[in-house]
């Protein structure tokens, strides 16, 4: 905004859109309010009365359900009229097909008793927010306007103007140029303090609609973990296809290779010893190699050191297969989980792949140690930076998985001025 | 040589494909192109069609880039359409009835289907490419398995003897009666007096040639 002043934000306040939607928010509330209440209170006393026979509980049901409905609506109008974010609650899913277990999941829902609260503890306050709202917006209009209209009460009301107070005999009117102009001056004021009123109000019905018919904090916490637990089945089945894929184009195809030519060379045995020789010579090299893959895969898969010895052992060897000279240093009193470790080592791994592939780095140096309750590794290499975990797919794909263990990862990579990236993971020991 | 074969390779492994080309030329065969994709097995044979040069056979790997699926199978369809002349030999690191099945569709003339380790096997592997290339059948013994479980004729199967059994698989893998004889160590005579209790208690009207038996049987498994 060009005046960033409060005075210019107060002047302004009357005409916001933001303020007009709240307004509105409040007049339709108490309609709907009303709506809401009655057929929710006398829902329940009808349902309440009729438990003894068996039309209660399938109308309480139907209460609760209704009471969702008008929940979609109250979300609905605090997104489109407050801006505000409210997330929807958790479905209520009925652990067996068929009507009766859907009504008692609905019963045993405390997601749709909360809806069924919420029209209860809304409708005063709807009733009240909405008189409020409309007395301070009608008033104030009316008495800054008084100006423009004062003229009309001698013509048409056969009296001077505004009355303010009648006594036998004695009545005060709004007539002199001081009394109008005292007048329109408390019209400014109450029309400019409308938008606070109505901000206020608003609050409330905002924090009523987030806490009543919004996911609960379990609600939020359980579908959190799910998005996490996708993630961590996502990497999972990733990594499988990943061996599939190494399997078969390496270690199986070479060994095909390896059969097809000793097969040949078993043919050529009896007529042409000399050049089976050489096919026998070839495949004893082709077995090697597919030993060395199979090793290789092996080790991706998860390496022995890292159980026998731990991370410092594990890293070691990690850190000598790095293009660069890297200086590692493990400071940990004790060893984490196989789990933390296994994270550990694959990330550090990682991040040391990227230093041998993208940095063009003389050193690079691994840092682990542990924080409280956090196990920190840190990656550092003098290489040409500019690495950015948003671009590139193998870090945002590291931060993804770090991210699904309630971990995190940090970069920073200034050009041309060497790479750090810091990660953690929760230590369980 | 009679069993020479014009041969092209479509294989993404280097390794391999330079294997494959090693153990026909050896014996013979002509290798008139390795491609490493799809897209260009279809584009090579077309351009050899073009030339009037449609080789015998094509020897495909299921598993080839971009996707690393299933593109082999499905170039092996297009091209069993499009060439009907022209024998196709699937090779796969797995075998899979549904392939087999796709591939299958419509005849069974010309067309084979492995799991890779049979090239382990020189001799047999090479019979089964000269098979395919003079419009024969060579199935893997384990999508015959599979076929033979999957059937729901399973009652009728029941009826069969263990040797009967032996031999239906050996004729569903596209065999002709001797080679099945010389796999079981019987004579010719045992084999046909096999074949003709198979197709009695089958239901199936025994037929000549050796094609036209396997896609009977094919034909009896599937439905």
């Amino acid at each position: 905004m060009a005046h960033g002043n409060g005075v210019w934000r107060v002047v302004r306040g009357p005409f916001a859109g933001r303020t007009w939607r709240e307004f509105g928010y409040l007049i339709t509330g108490f309609p709907l309010g009303l709506l809401y209440f009655g057929l929710t209170v006398a829902g329940l006393a009808i349902g309440a009365g009729l438990l003894v026979t068996f039309l209660g509980v399938p109308l309480l049901a139907g209460v609760l359900a209704m009471g969702r409905g008008f929940g979609r609506v109250e979300r609905a109008r605090v997104r489109g009229l407050l801006g505000g974010r409210v997330g929807e609650p958790a479905p209520i899913r009925a652990r067996k097909p068929g009507a009766f277990p859907a009504m008692g999941a609905v019963l045993k829902s405390g997601s749709a008793w909360r809806h069924v609260l919420y029209p209860v503890l809304h409708f005063p306050w709807a009733v009240f927010g909405f008189t409020l709202a409309l007395v301070f917006w009608v008033c104030g209009w009316a008495l800054l306007l008084y100006p423009l209209y004062f003229w009309a009460f001698p013509a048409f009301a056969d009296q001077p103007g505004l009355i303010v107070f009648q006594n036998d005999g004695y009545a005060f009117y709004l007539d002199s140029p001081a009394a109008i102009a005292a007048t329109a001056a408390a019209g400014l004021a109450l029309t400019l303090a409308t938008p606070w009123v109505i901000r206020a109000l608003t609050t409330v019905d905002r924090v009523l609609v987030t806490s009543l018919l919004g996911p609960s904090r379990l609600d939020s916490r359980v579908s959190e973990l799910e998005s996490d637990r996708g993630a961590v089945v996502d990497t999972a089945a990733a990594d499988l296809r990943r061996i599939e894929r190494d399997l078969h184009d390496g270690a199986q195809a070479r060994l095909v290779a390896l059969a097809m030519d000793l097969g040949l060379a078993k043919e050529k045995l009896a007529e042409d010893p000399r050049s089976a020789a050489r096919m026998v010579d070839e495949a004893h090299g082709e077995v090697k190699t597919a030993l060395r893959e199979l090793r290789d895969l092996a080790r991706g898969i998860h390496p022995a050191v890292l159980t026998d010895r731990g991370l410092d052992a594990a890293l070691s060897s990690v850190a000598s297969r790095c293009a660069v000279p890297v200086k590692v240093a493990v400071e940990l009193p004790e060893r984490p989980s196989a789990s933390v470790e296994g994270i550990a080592y694959f990330t550090v791994s990682e991040l040391l792949q990227n230093v041998s592939k993208h940095a063009r780095a003389r050193t690079a140096s691994v840092d682990v140690w542990r924080s409280g309750d956090r196990l920190l590794l840190q990656v550092t290499d003098d290489g040409r930076g500019g690495a950015d975990a948003r671009a590139g797919t193998g870090l945002a794909g590291l931060a993804g998985r770090l991210d699904a263990v309630d971990g995190a990862l940090a970069v920073d990579s200034p050009a041309g001025g060497g790479t750090t990236v810091t990660a953690e993971v929760p230590w369980r020991a | 040589m009679e069993d020479r074969v014009r041969v092209v390779i479509a294989e993404d492994s280097v390794l391999l494909r330079e294997g494959l080309t090693r153990l026909l030329t050896d014996r013979g065969h002509d290798v008139v192109a390795g491609v490493g994709d799809a897209e260009a097995l279809v584009k090579t044979v077309a351009e050899l069609d073009a030339e009037d040069a449609l080789p015998d056979v094509v020897v495909a790997d299921v598993r080839m880039p971009p996707t690393h699926t299933d593109e082999g199978i499905r170039a092996a369809v297009r091209l069993r359409r499009d060439h009907p002349g022209m024998g196709v030999l699937v090779l796969s690191q797995y075998v899979e009835e549904q392939y087999a099945t796709e591939l299958l569709a419509g005849s069974t003339t010309g067309v084979g289907y492995l799991l890779k380790d049979r090239v382990a096997e020189v001799r047999e592997f090479l019979d089964a490419v000269v098979r395919v290339a003079r419009g024969g059948t060579a199935l893997d013994p384990e999508v015959v398995a599979q076929l033979l479980g999957r059937s729901r004729k399973q009652d009728v199967l029941a009826g069969l003897t263990p040797r009967e059994r032996e031999v239906l698989g050996l004729m569903a893998e596209g065999r002709t009666n001797s080679a099945v004889a010389k796999q079981l160590v019987v004579s010719d005579g045992a084999v046909e007096k096999h074949v003709g209790n198979i197709f009695m208690k089958l239901g199936l009207s025994p037929s000549d040639g050796d094609h036209r038996r396997v896609l009977a049987v094919l034909t009896y498994l599937r439905s």
